[in-house]
């Protein structure tokens, strides 16, 4: 654990040593995030409440969704890479650590545009979204198993290229996720809805959470945290499959 | 000569976008799920307002949503960011050997690479949009559409040109790419037609270049049979190929004076 903490450490140092470059990440995409709140502000506007979401509600679901999403893509930022690093046969530097090598490589990098993201989500949920000690209680719940989902499913499909050999599967799977759970996934019906909540569990990543802040029921909490668990584990099992496949690129690189 | 050189530039740059399919596929992939994203949120939003939306049905929005995200899906969205590399590393001034225009060629290469995967995303689009809502509400404007989303990409990469010149002056300019992708996304009619913002936002938004990028095809393949938005990008292009020029040649001045 405490190698773990180190690590951690030093890649948040990395980030913060360009102070300047820091803040001007940070708040890139705090901007680029509000851009989202115009979009949805003049939508609503324009054509009222739609099954049930409105602006307040949207903006509840992008509260959770930027501060799940810059936990997983700014914090454990090489969770979207560890495709093309096992199809690149880039992990040696990882392997030979005395530490779990996906722990790691999840801990090892951050990415300081996606802080803002954090910095976001966290203030639009305390300054758009009427919070209570319940609905807080509620909110960092849902952001703690949207993360471990998210970045479970991350590391699992990322890790496929350990078979593949490509990191197609990765760069689609998170295209697709990232694409579908932004949205309230209220808006599909039928097999659609069906599908963003199973296979591709988009709808857990950000509308569920949402939900349950809004309108607690125990039921679907469970069910959000059994499926994060579920897909934390699919994420460990298809990593620890896949390095028994892994080939070494003889590329020594930081991982 | 000149034409000549720009014109083997682009092919080759549009020869490796085809010999990567796997880019392709990405490219497609991501292209499909925002047009499904978006046109299942407009078809379901006009369902609960009458049936259409500031003057749009299902059709013509699934029509709209598909052609502008063709706009700029098929873009490289970090063109600004990886200019602006370029020229505060220095590394342009390697590009300053050549006999042509540095800007010139950079447009060229970037718009062979781009023209594929704009035809692949415009095919995709036309049957998906079929599949999703129906076929297109009138045909002469889709196929105007046709040339006036050429025009929006040609628009989008001169002005990423012109926008990313500023790293001549200012040393980290990377990050600004942001905030010109959100101006495409709201103003420039790629989220939403310019007839959803509120009235005076959209009389501002279409006297910007942005609509040129994104609402201009879009709004013709959605039946609207507007001409003059054809001559507006036509004016755009004008005027944001001089200004991108005008940077780069006043950039490269100072780059040769005070050093990359």
């Amino acid at each position: 654990m405490r190698a773990m903490a180190a690590t951690s450490r030093s890649a948040f140092l990395e980030s913060w040593s360009n102070r300047a470059g820091f803040w001007t990440q940070v708040l890139t995409m705090v901007f680029n995030d509000i851009a989202w709140v115009v979009f949805w502000s003049l939508f609503f506007r324009r054509v009222g409440a739609i099954r049930g979401w409105d602006t307040p509600r949207v903006l509840l679901l992008l509260a959770v969704f930027t501060t799940a999403g810059g936990i997983v893509l700014g914090v454990f930022a090489n969770c979207r890479a560890i495709g093309r690093m096992a199809g690149a046969g880039e992990l040696d530097a990882a392997l030979a650590l005395p530490v779990h090598p996906l722990g790691h490589l999840l801990l090892r990098r951050v990415n300081t545009t996606n802080l803002g993201d954090i910095a976001f989500g966290i203030v639009l949920f305390v300054v758009g979204c009427q919070p209570t000690v319940e609905r807080t209680a509620v909110f960092v719940l849902g952001v703690v198993c949207s993360a471990v989902l998210l970045t479970g499913f991350l590391v699992a499909i990322g890790s496929l290229s350990f078979f593949a050999g490509r990191d197609d599967a990765g760069d689609l799977g998170f295209h697709a996720m990232l694409m579908f759970a932004a949205y309230p996934v209220d808006v599909f019906g039928g097999a659609a809805k069906l599908l963003l909540s199973t296979v591709l569990p988009a709808a857990f990543v950000a509308t569920i959470p949402a939900r349950l802040v809004d309108d607690f029921d125990p039921r679907l909490a469970a069910a959000l945290v059994a499926m994060a668990g579920a897909f934390a584990f699919l994420g460990w099992a298809t990593f620890q499959a896949g390095l028994k496949r892994y080939t070494s690129g003889a590329a020594w690189t930081r991982a | 000569m000149v034409l000549r050189a720009l014109r083997v530039s682009a092919a080759t740059a549009a020869r490796q976008t085809l010999a990567q399919p796997s880019g392709l596929v990405v490219t497609l992939f991501f292209y499909v799920c925002v047009v499904s994203v978006l046109s299942t949120l407009w078809r379901t939003a006009t369902a609960a307002n009458d049936g259409a939306v500031a003057g749009y049905s299902a059709v013509a929005l699934t029509w709209y949503v598909a052609t502008s995200e063709a706009a700029t899906v098929s873009m490289n969205t970090r063109l600004i960011e990886e200019t602006g590399e370029d020229i505060a590393s220095g590394s342009v001034a390697v590009e300053l050997l050549r006999p042509i225009s540095v800007v010139g060629l950079r447009i060229a290469t970037e718009l062979g690479r781009c023209l594929p995967r704009v035809v692949a995303c415009g095919v995709l689009g036309v049957v998906y949009a079929r599949i999703l809502a129906g076929p297109p509400p009138r045909l002469l404007p889709l196929l105007l559409a046709a040339p006036s989303l050429v025009l929006a990409v040609t628009c989008n990469l001169v002005a990423q040109h012109a926008f990313a010149g500023v790293s001549f002056w200012i040393r980290d300019a990377r990050a600004t790419w942001f905030l010109y992708q959100k101006l495409v996304f709201i103003v420039g009619g790629m989220l939403l037609p310019l007839e959803v913002l509120p009235p005076a936002m959209t009389r501002v938004a279409l006297v910007l270049p942005f609509m040129a990028m994104a609402y201009a095809p879009s709004r013709l393949a959605s039946g609207h049979l507007d001409l003059w938005l054809l001559a507006a990008q036509l004016g755009w292009l004008v005027l944001l190929g001089g200004l991108a020029v005008a940077v780069f040649s006043r950039g490269e001045r100072r780059l040769q004076v005070v050093g990359g």
